[in-house]
């Protein structure tokens, strides 16, 4: 078997059926645009929740009548939680320098008092295995039980929300990405049976002297494999075009002033999937109906 | 080579082939003739696989047509040249292309085959016209490049189908012509043919086919 002659036959192909080959070509395009605005939205919204999820503390708070002795027993059992990546103590002191300076108007609030009411304070920065709410849960629970602790607070109610976010995002992903896929096979798919049936004497020919179905079908299968990547190549160019064009829009309205870091991202694998996408649905489109034709015409 | 045994074929309660037997030798040359709708086409089909017999064997070099496999049929196709009326020529392509596809489905590599390719354009006297595409050939130029396809792998079998049907008498001429020197050359010929000026001049044995049966069986006379 001649490799290039097979590439020259599907060459040959995509010239003769250019017109429908460039309607395969932009309807593929479209549909993997969908898919990667969909991508690309998921991708950005499990980006912030990462970093933000990264960001959280779990402030265990001491009784204000704990002993010295108390308070390090507290901080030496946290040290031993597997969780806990680093440990940082807060003094009542402390603690109140901390309200003072991030809060200066209610400080005065505070001036009036005898002894200062704010209680001493660790804070657990956690490992990013353990930031799931329900380790999160998991280890406050956990903390609350320790002699010398009165109350555990983290944001839970965010990283629940969020987390619960993502993954409807997930699930919508691989939903919309399968009915997407399902549209895409079946346009390719047309594509090819037409090419099919424009060189069906050329096909009985082949039969005729002696090709077997995988030589006929191998110039129809790579038409369609390029068929899916140029398809995959146009979502891409139109993606990234309205993509730049959004951010500079946005950086200029000023909307995403302060997170440009991390809002929007456009992962260069999503350049790479949304190719290969398109390329591997060309691929598997042709492959079901050009053996599908075969085994019809056996 | 070729052996049928009570070989039957029905199409829509319509009788094509009816318990024909026969047995063709190597080097053989033999001439089916008959009406149109004797069931000559429909022979040579089962013969190269395009149908399989509702009853009976065929033996073809000792492998049973009647029982193989789909992908078995590319490979026993490739031991025998087929030549039909209609030319099934691909009229995009150039001379060269055409008679060249048989040896790239093969695998043969690319100067042995440009050489076989050359050979048997020579013979069949087309060898100055390789670079021009056959939609635009004569009749007769048409079928003298389909022989030239069926014969370029050195088939030991050439099936041929009223090739010269669609050929005026002097074409005709020719074409028999080729395909005596081709048998000449030690190819056992089938060929299925209703015109008595191609069944005098190629002078083989003769099958005689009469609504699907085999009404006789002569041999060549000289």
């Amino acid at each position: 078997m001649r490799p290039l002659y097979l590439l020259r036959e599907a060459m040959n192909n995509l010239r003769v059926n250019r017109g429908n080959v460039l309607i395969g070509i932009v309807t593929t395009a479209f549909t993997l645009v969908c898919f990667g605005v969909f991508l690309l939205l998921y991708l950005n919204l499990k980006n912030v929740s990462g970093t933000l999820q990264s960001d959280i503390e779990v402030i265990v708070y001491l009784d204000p009548g704990a002993s010295e002795q108390v308070v390090s027993l507290v901080q030496k059992r946290l040290k031993t939680e597997p969780a806990a990546v680093t440990l940082t103590f807060v003094s009542k002191e402390q603690a109140l320098r901390d309200f003072s300076e991030q809060f200066p108007e209610e400080s005065l609030l505070l001036e009036g008092m005898d002894a200062n009411p704010l209680p001493a304070s660790v804070v657990v920065n956690l490992s990013p295995r353990f930031l799931d709410t329900e380790s999160l849960s998991a280890f406050a629970e956990r903390v609350k039980q320790l002699p010398g602790v009165t109350h555990v607070a983290y944001s839970q109610d965010w990283v629940d929300t969020l987390t619960l976010m993502v993954s409807y995002f997930e699930l919508g992903a691989v939903v919309i990405g399968m009915i997407l896929a399902m549209a895409t096979v079946t346009i390719i798919a047309n594509t090819i049976r037409l090419s099919l049936y424009t060189r069906k004497e050329e096909i009985e020919i082949l039969r005729l002297i002696g090709a077997t179905g995988v030589f006929i079908a191998i110039p129809y299968v790579i038409e369609g494999t390029i068929l899916g990547a140029l398809g995959g190549g146009l979502s891409l160019a139109l993606l990234k075009g309205v993509f730049e064009f959004l951010r500079l829009e946005l950086n200029a309205s000023g909307w995403f002033a302060g997170v440009e870091h991390i809002l929007p991202i456009f992962p260069r694998q999503v350049s790479f999937l949304l190719v290969m996408t398109g390329m591997l649905l060309g691929c598997g489109s042709s492959v079901l109906s050009v053996f599908g034709l075969m085994k019809a015409r056996s | 080579m070729i052996q049928l045994f009570h070989v039957s074929k029905v199409y829509d309660r319509c009788v094509a082939l009816h318990d024909v037997s026969f047995r063709i030798d190597q080097g053989e040359c033999v001439i089916l003739t008959g009406p149109s709708g004797a069931g000559k086409t429909t022979l040579l089909k089962v013969i190269f696989g395009a149908e399989t017999p509702d009853s009976g064997q065929i033996l073809v070099q000792n492998r049973n047509v009647a029982r193989i496999r789909g992908g078995a049929i590319p490979y026993l196709r490739r031991t025998m040249g087929i030549v039909l009326q209609n030319f099934q020529l691909l009229p995009q392509k150039s001379v060269y292309d055409n008679v060249v596809l048989p040896l790239i489905i093969q695998g043969v590599k690319r100067r042995e085959a440009r050489q076989r390719v050359m050979d048997v354009l020579k013979a069949v006297g087309m060898e100055h016209k390789q670079k021009i595409r056959t939609g635009v050939l004569s009749a007769g130029e048409q079928q003298r490049i389909c022989i030239a396809r069926a014969i370029v792998n050195s088939p030991i079998l050439l099936l041929a189908d009223e090739p010269t049907g669609n050929l005026d008498a002097d074409l005709t001429m020719e074409i028999v012509e080729l395909f005596r020197r081709i048998h000449a050359e030690g190819t056992t010929i089938l060929l299925a043919t209703h015109n008595r000026q191609v069944v005098e001049q190629m002078n083989g044995r003769v099958v005689h086919l009469q609504e699907g049966r085999v009404e006789s069986d002569k041999e060549a006379t000289r």
